[in-house]
């Protein structure tokens, strides 16, 4: 009898939380490829493909999601590269100042990223890194490092060096130890890192508004003109992109990571 | 790069090379957050104080706090801040220590941060979708013969009160709630819920004497750094507020880029002042709970 009770009280949280999360974004997909769907229905009578085939007809956003997509992995590449070494350091040493090293590491969380960007406005022009995508992309690494350190560090918490003496002791060089060993293990955490910062970045609006100067287009770019258009499933398709945006990167990232367990498992 | 050899290391000699290696670690994150943090907000702070002569270098931020649109813009965006983030902290331990109790496994935990995927600005749009005049919610309403049309249905986007921003916040922010709280709960020794219990404790007293010194520490983090997001975010605020008042990113970008950069300064200044209000707010929340965390521990081990 309790038994039951729980499974049904089970099934109602589980029903809550599919309706409050993902629901609402389910409806987002069905209003772009909805026909004609208008207030007061409560449901689409008629679909169509129309609103996606206007979209990418638009060479404008071809163009930028390529764009997007060149900052945002730059962007994730650069992370790990300059993340993964403090987050190891931050893990597995002691050292004094530690604990400052942390809470600057955190600052541009704590600091609104506008402050920033609108102080380095002129320096960036200066140093010639507006306008284009380089600046854009050394700007987003302000919102997504303070993340990928912290998600990083937590995963090298929970990792035990017993694994990296343990391929020391049977003769591995570090590098070795590093790719085939640590790395390996790390990679729950640089998956979580990886699609974080990823969204982190597709998010930006206003820093790439400013550094970017509105000639480097992302996605979020030509989005914001978008929003207040008549032509809503259009901008439901629009949002729709976005989601799965990230989705996308996530199965080329896992087809990559296999490609690199099969050749480092190769004797 | 393996433990190994740093512990061999420390253990055998402790070589300058040595222990300023984690430092090497370190520096390329250093210089990014030292280049960007630290030289950007110098010159940030540097334009804000940048006056004619003859007048006090605070001009500009006496300026600001005679501007009554500034003012109604700091009195808008701490509600939404304040009220944004205590409802997704509030919602967001409430589902956890559910959710954590009523599932063995924590496969729910992808579908409930599920919407950390989705872009702000993106979220701002379902909300406009659901809660417009012309959106779902409104759609059944009429249906259901609640109203006759849609002028009826109470504004909820583009508002005041700035409801339907309140609303997205809180619909992106409870996932990251639920994900940083998630390991506390799971690292939580339920035995002493065992002691509460059947010393004929209810559910608020479990929540009260065993769980919340763990989770106020988290909490409190998890505050600030939702706070300081929603205060200076402007991606949101943009797409569904409105003209007066403006939330303060919104209005400093305003000025940012009006006419011949007039208004720069006051700009410069407004975000200044909300960088020093945040740093402050920082150093005080993250001390207490620093504090609160070692006097617990100590209680614990005398036990």
């Amino acid at each position: 009898m309790i038994f039951y009770r729980k499974k049904a009280v089970q099934a109602v949280w589980f029903t809550g939380c599919i309706l409050l999360f993902v629901a609402p974004v389910v409806l987002m997909f069905i209003k772009s490829v909805s026909f004609g769907w208008s207030w007061p229905e409560w449901s689409p009578d008629q679909f169509s493909l129309r609103a996606w085939e206007v979209m990418f007809r638009d060479p404008a956003l071809s163009r930028s999601l390529y764009v997007t997509v060149a900052v945002g992995v730059s962007v994730v590449l650069i992370n790990f590269l300059i993340a993964v070494p403090s987050a190891y350091a931050l893990s597995r040493f002691s050292f004094k100042g530690k604990g400052v090293v942390e809470a600057l590491l955190m600052m541009p969380i704590l600091i609104p990223v506008l402050a920033i960007a609108m102080g380095m406005h002129l320096t960036m022009i200066r140093l010639g890194l507006t306008d284009r995508i380089t600046g854009v992309i050394l700007i987003h690494l302000l919102p997504t490092l303070p993340y990928a350190v912290r998600v990083l560090k937590a995963g090298f918490d929970r990792l035990s060096v017993d694994w990296e003496e343990q391929s020391a002791v049977l003769g591995a060089g570090r590098w070795t130890t590093f790719w085939t060993v640590v790395v390996p293990l790390i990679l729950p955490s640089l998956r979580s890192t990886a699609v974080l910062v990823f969204v982190i970045s597709l998010s930006q609006y206003v820093l790439t508004a400013i550094i970017g100067g509105g000639k480097v287009l992302t996605l979020p770019m030509i989005y914001y003109p978008y929003f207040n258009s008549a032509d809503e499933a259009v901008v439901a398709g629009f949002s729709v992109l976005f989601a799965l945006l990230p989705i996308a990167f996530l199965i080329v990232w896992e087809a990559i990571i296999k490609g690199y367990l099969f050749v480092i498992r190769k004797p | 790069m393996t433990g190994f050899w740093n512990i061999g290391n420390e253990k055998l000699s402790s070589s300058k090379l040595t222990s300023l290696k984690p430092y090497f670690y370190l520096l390329p994150s250093l210089l990014v957050v030292f280049f960007f943090v630290g030289y950007g907000l110098y010159n940030a702070a540097k334009s804000s104080v940048a006056v004619e002569e003859g007048q006090p270098f605070y001009y500009h931020y006496q300026q600001l706090f005679q501007e009554g649109v500034f003012l109604n813009a700091l009195a808008v965006s701490v509600w939404v801040a304040f009220i944004s983030t205590a409802v997704s902290l509030v919602i967001g331990i409430w589902m956890t220590r559910r959710l954590v109790r009523l599932f063995k496994q924590d496969h729910w935990k992808f579908i409930a941060w599920f919407p950390m995927l989705i872009p702000h600005f993106v979220a701002a749009y379902i909300v406009f979708l659901l809660f417009a005049p012309s959106g779902w919610f409104s759609s059944v309403a009429f249906q259901s013969g609640w109203l006759e049309n849609m002028s009826q249905f109470p504004l909820f986007v583009n508002d005041p009160y700035y409801i339907g921003v309140i609303l997205t916040y809180i619909w992106k922010e409870i996932p990251f709630v639920i994900l940083m709280l998630l390991p506390v709960y799971q690292e939580m020794d339920m035995r002493y819920e065992d002691v509460s219990r059947t010393l004929g404790g209810n559910g608020w007293t479990v929540f009260k004497t065993v769980e919340f010194p763990w989770v106020w520490p988290v909490s409190l983090e998890v505050f600030l750094i939702l706070f300081v997001f929603v205060l200076g975010a402007f991606e949101v605020p943009a797409l569904l507020g409105v003209t007066y008042p403006k939330m303060i990113p919104v209005l400093a970008y305003d000025w940012f880029y009006q006419a011949a950069w007039v208004n720069r300064p006051l700009a410069h200044a407004m975000m200044v002042f909300l960088s020093a209000v945040s740093l402050a707010a920082a150093f005080f929340i993250l001390t207490f709970a620093q504090r609160w965390r070692s006097r617990w521990a100590m209680r614990r081990e005398e036990a």
